[in-house]
Parts: C-alpha cells; sequence; structure tokens
C-alpha cells in the first residue's frame, strides 16, 4: 500500500510551454463547451488556483490542472502559477491523479475504465498481491460500484470502446450512445451469456444490433436493457422454459427484426413476473397469519389490518367465487 | 506531434485544413500551437504566411465563434509587426447545424473567415476574411453612413466593396467621393460668388482654404478643417507600398482610418451643404 509521505513542495511562476501534460492523465475529454468558460474565466480574472506540478528533466510534469493549462497555452500566458511537489512514484502519480481528479469532479467512466488496468497493474508490481475491489475503492476514491461499472467498459472490445469515446468527444446535448448505454447492456449482455448462453451466437452482432435498434428508436430507453435481464433470469426465476427465453431474446438480438425490448418482455414476461411478485406478497400474508394463528390463545389482530383483510376477502370472493 | 492536444475529431479537421492552407498559399513560417507574438492573447492552432506582409491564422474548433477568438479579436485587430486574417475552422456539420446561421454571423461581423471539413476531409471555404486590422464589419457601416444621402450611400458601398478586396483603392476611392463633394460645394459656392471661379478651380486643398476664408462659411470651419486634414492625411496613404509586414500592417490601419474618416468627413460636409441650401450633385470618376 501506498505509504504518507511528507512532501516539501514550493510555489512557482511557470512559463507554460515548460509544462508538459501528464501520460498518465486519464482525462481524455475536453469538451469545448467546458472549455470555453473556464477560458472567458481565466481570460478575466487569470489563474487563481494553482497548477500542482513535478519537476522531471528539466521540465514540469502536470498533476492537476491540465483544463487552466490548455487555457493559459491557449490564451499565451507568459508565466502561470503552480505548486511544484515531490516527483511520486508511478502508482502514486496515477493514484494522485484518481483522487484529485475523480472525487472533486464526474470524470467519465471511460477515462477511469481506461487508466485502471495501470492501477491494477502497479499495484501488483508494489504489493505483490491482487487488488480486490475493495483495495481499488480505498486508494482510487472510486465507490465499489463506480468500479464495477468502470470494469464492465473496460471489457468493451475495441471497437465499441472506440464508439463510445467517439460520442463522448461531441457535446454532451449532441451524445446518443452514453456510458450508461454501454454499462446497462453489457451488463444485461452478461446476464443473457450466463443464464440463456444459446440465445447469443456472436456477442458483437448482439452489440451492433443493440445500438443499431436504440439509434433508431426500437429500443427507447436504456433501463429497458434491464428487462433484456429479466427475460434471461425468467428461467430460473420464473421456471420458463429455456428454448422460450432463449427465442424470445432472439428476437430482440436479431438485426433484420424492429423487435424492440418492451415489447417483447410486455408480451411475454411481464404477467409473469406481475404473478410471481403478487404470489410472495400472498405467501408473506399467509405466513404472517399462520403465526399469528399458531398457538390456541385468540388471535390478536390490529384494527387497520383487520379491516385490509376484510377488504382483500371481499375482493377475492368476488374474483374466485364464494 | 501536431495537433496532439486535439481529440480526434478535431485532429482531423485540423490536419485537412492545414493540408488545405499549405496547398493554396504554401508552408512559409508555419507555426503550429505556438504563438505569434507575446502581445496577442491568442495561440491559433496553426498559422502561416501566405506572403511576407501577412499571417493567416486557422482556429479549429467546433464549437463556432468561440470564446478564445472572442478574446483575441482585440489583441489581433492592433498587432502591429503584421495584417493577420483569421478563420475558424470546424466541420461542416458543425457549420450546417448553427440554427439560423446566428453565431455563423457572428464570427463574419467581427472579422473572421469560416473554413469547414466535412467526412470525407473535403475542404471549402465558406467565407473569406481580410486581414482583422482590415476589417469594416457591415453594421458598423450602415451605421457610419447613416445621415448620408441614398446617393452617397451607394458610392461609400461601393467604395467598400473596393477596400475589402484592396484597402488602398478603396480608400482613394472613398477619398473621390469626398473630393466630389468638396468640388459640388466649392461650385455652388462659386455660382453664389462666395469663390471665384479661379479658386473654385485650384487644388483641392486650395479650394478647401479659400471656402475656409470666406465669411459665409465661418460657421463651417470645423467641417472644412476636418476635409483639409483628410486630404492632407490619406491622400497618399493609398499609394505608398510597403516595405514589410510592419509597414503593411500600418498602411491597413491607416487604409481603415482614413475610410472610416472619409465617411465622417463627408456627413459633415452634408451638413454643410444642407445648412446653406446647396444641392447634392455629386460626380465622381
Amino acid at each position: 500500500m501506498i505509504t504518507e509521505k511528507h512532501v516539501k513542495s514550493f510555489m512557482r511562476e511557470i512559463p507554460p510551454d515548460k509544462i508538459r501534460r501528464n501520460s498518465d492523465n486519464p482525462r481524455l475529454f475536453f469538451r469545448s463547451e467546458e472549455m470555453d468558460i473556464l477560458l472567458a474565466s481565466i481570460r478575466r480574472y487569470g489563474i487563481q488556483v494553482p497548477l500542482a506540478v513535478y519537476q522531471d528533466a528539466g521540465e514540469y510534469v502536470l498533476i492537476d490542472g491540465e483544463r487552466r493549462w490548455r487555457c493559459a497555452l491557449k490564451l499565451n500566458l507568459q508565466k502561470i502559477p503552480a505548486l511544484v511537489q515531490k516527483k511520486p512514484t508511478p502508482l502514486q502519480n496515477l493514484l494522485l491523479m484518481f483522487n484529485i481528479h475523480a472525487l472533486r469532479e464526474q470524470w467519465d467512466y471511460l477515462t477511469i475504465a481506461n487508466k485502471l488496468p495501470s492501477v491494477i497493474e502497479l499495484f501488483r508490481k508494489e504489493n505483490g498481491t491482487e487488488a480486490t475491489e475493495s483495495d481499488l475503492s480505498e486508494i482510487t476514491g472510486l465507490t465499489r460500484g463506480q468500479i464495477r461499472r468502470c470494469r464492465l467498459l473496460m471489457d468493451l472490445p475495441d471497437q465499441f470502446a472506440a464508439m463510445l469515446q467517439k460520442e463522448l468527444e461531441l457535446p454532451k446535448h449532441e451524445q446518443q450512445l452514453s456510458e450508461d448505454f454501454f454499462i446497462e447492456m453489457e451488463r444485461a449482455l452478461k446476464t443473457v451469456q450466463s443464464r440463456v448462453p444459446s440465445a447469443v451466437q456472436n456477442l458483437n452482432s448482439a452489440r451492433h444490433a443493440l445500438i443499431r435498434k436504440f439509434r433508431s428508436g426500437v429500443i427507447g430507453n436504456i433501463t429497458d436493457f434491464r428487462k433484456l435481464s429479466k427475460i434471461a433470469t425468467s428461467v430460473s426465476n420464473l421456471g420458463v422454459k429455456e428454448a422460450n427465453a432463449r427465442e424470445a431474446i432472439a428476437k430482440i438480438l436479431d438485426p433484420r427484426k424492429e423487435t424492440g425490448i418492451t415489447e417483447v418482455f410486455t408480451g411475454q414476461f411481464e404477467l409473469r413476473y406481475d404473478e410471481r411478485k403478487i404470489s410472495l406478497s400472498i405467501e408473506s400474508v399467509a405466513e404472517y397469519l399462520e403465526l399469528a394463528s399458531e398457538d390456541d390463545s385468540p388471535v390478536v389482530i390490529g384494527r387497520d389490518v383487520k379491516q385490509q383483510l376484510l377488504k382483500l376477502k371481499t375482493l377475492i370472493e368476488r374474483i374466485l367465487g364464494r | 506531434m501536431p495537433f496532439d492536444m486535439l481529440n480526434t475529431g478535431l485532429k482531423k479537421i485540423a490536419e485537412c485544413a492545414l493540408a488545405f492552407c499549405k496547398k493554396h498559399y504554401g508552408g512559409n513560417s508555419m507555426g503550429v500551437a505556438v504563438a505569434i507574438a507575446n502581445e496577442i492573447s491568442w495561440r491559433p492552432t496553426f498559422f502561416l504566411k501566405p506572403d511576407r506582409f501577412h499571417i493567416l491564422a486557422i482556429e479549429v474548433e467546433e464549437k463556432l465563434f468561440p470564446e478564445s477568438l472572442k478574446g483575441a479579436a482585440h489583441d489581433i485587430e492592433h498587432y502591429e509587426d503584421a495584417p493577420i486574417s483569421v478563420y475558424q475552422a470546424c466541420s461542416l456539420n458543425a457549420y450546417q447545424s448553427d440554427a439560423k446561421q446566428t453565431r455563423v454571423n457572428l464570427l463574419r461581423k467581427h472579422g473572421f473567415g469560416i473554413i469547414t471539413v466535412d467526412d470525407d476531409g473535403g475542404v471549402t471555404i465558406q467565407h473569406k476574411c481580410i486581414p482583422l486590422a482590415q476589417h469594416i464589419s457591415a453594421d458598423q457601416l450602415d451605421s457610419e453612413l447613416g445621415s448620408l444621402t441614398p446617393a452617397l450611400k451607394v458610392k461609400f458601398k461601393q467604395a467598400h466593396d473596393t477596400y475589402v478586396t484592396n484597402e488602398g483603392q478603396g480608400l482613394q476611392q472613398a477619398g473621390q467621393i469626398v473630393e466630389a463633394v468638396i468640388n459640388c460645394i466649392a461650385k455652388q459656392a462659386m455660382k453664389r460668388g462666395v469663390i471665384s471661379t479661379g479658386e473654385a478651380r485650384g487644388k483641392l486643398a486650395d479650394m478647401i482654404d479659400a471656402l475656409y476664408s470666406k465669411t459665409q462659411f465661418r460657421d463651417h470651419r470645423a467641417a472644412l478643417g476636418a476635409a483639409r486634414d483628410f486630404v492632407k492625411e490619406y491622400r497618399n496613404t493609398a499609394s505608398h507600398a510597403p516595405k514589410n509586414a510592419r509597414q503593411a500592417a500600418l498602411k491597413i490601419r491607416k487604409c481603415k482610418a482614413g475610410f472610416l474618416d472619409a465617411i465622417a468627413v463627408a456627413t459633415k460636409l452634408r451638413i454643410v451643404m444642407q445648412q446653406l441650401g446647396y444641392k447634392a450633385q455629386i460626380y465622381t470618376t
């Protein structure tokens, strides 16, 4: 694990040309609109918060403040304030940036995902053990949930990672495929693969089909992917025949069919899930009543519960007959 | 690495725009992501010198009329060492997505040109531009021409068309309009016996001096003085060829000032004519 050491640092005015970007900075995207706001602010008020750098081979390497540094270059500032720190180890360098950036502002998950393997590798080298999810959470400052989401993006094949990267370079309002889209899609495909493996012949074709359907509106919402997972888990949860689940999933993954996830789910699975839910509720009520009437003493039920039970009794009698 | 600070989309635009500019203007004194000068608070994506006296700078950015250009316009316009023309290069999609061309018009209004790059790497100059120091926006021109007669407005607009392609000739044309207005005043003053025939047919400066000395023009000496200064200051500006970029920048600034001065002088003389009851019959060559 990293030990905290007292690091002597000092302030200095540095020409921006003497600074170079940190190749380990996971930040990939500098969107025009966000940069424009910062540029206007720096033009008006200057750089109020110093950058953080370390010295290396006669130059300075950025630890924190790449956006400010880029603005300084664009504005042709002659000198900018920087806090010069001791040169960190490679893992310290990466983790410094994770802790500075990921905690302070919302990094794109892809940005983190691209650098997480380096963190894992450097951790293994420094500590001789594999980093657990808990270790990663502790040293990077990310929650375990965030790490799991990043892992889904880490595992994306190159062509889809490139597709996502291209999207993320666009201004937010022009982005069609978000990180959340890929995370939800990958999660659903993983479930399908583990529960109904025969439903996915070619994972990349399945991805392409789902992306096309999402772009064209056949899949209306990224949360629809949760329904795809439910279709896959219906085999074990509802006792649906695997062949039926496979057939339903095949329709969704078929690029030639304009079949959406909600359409299939509503038509074939939603009712069964609802029935399962109500059945669990009924079981729970029955269990409570059985427990309440287990011994010989008179059953004590509160007035409100009694009224609800009577109402339920009337409804049941109306539906099932006396 | 050139353009390594740009994302993949912008990098492609920058590379295509650079190749286009090198093909059309050559790659002399090219600079990528470096400053043109310390006193300009902006670093273009790249710049080059199409000729000895002129810098062409390109800002590659998807957002039209970005903050970087907005803030740098003043410095570029007042840069003394060379005239600078600035284009923004963006994707064709960004250009076409600009609703009602609002931001495109802002760029043009401030004197910037626009280059687009399509998905296949095809480069098109959508709007040409001249050095920022030379630029007079359509809004500013209309505002300056405000109180002139329709005929004078047309003449100055024609002169502006010339000015946009050749600042010296444009100024010369504007000067000829001022000259015509003075001639018109002198001719009518002669008819009314205010000045002699000889005075009305003399050199322009002498003609102004003659009018200036007459009591009938006592209340209009400010306008005549301005006309005299204009003739003295700008008559030869157009004909002096610059020997270096600094002189070219100076000439451009002088021509712009002269052009606007010509309109101001013509406006003042027009008021003189109105107040004296003279007709505005302007004949230019």
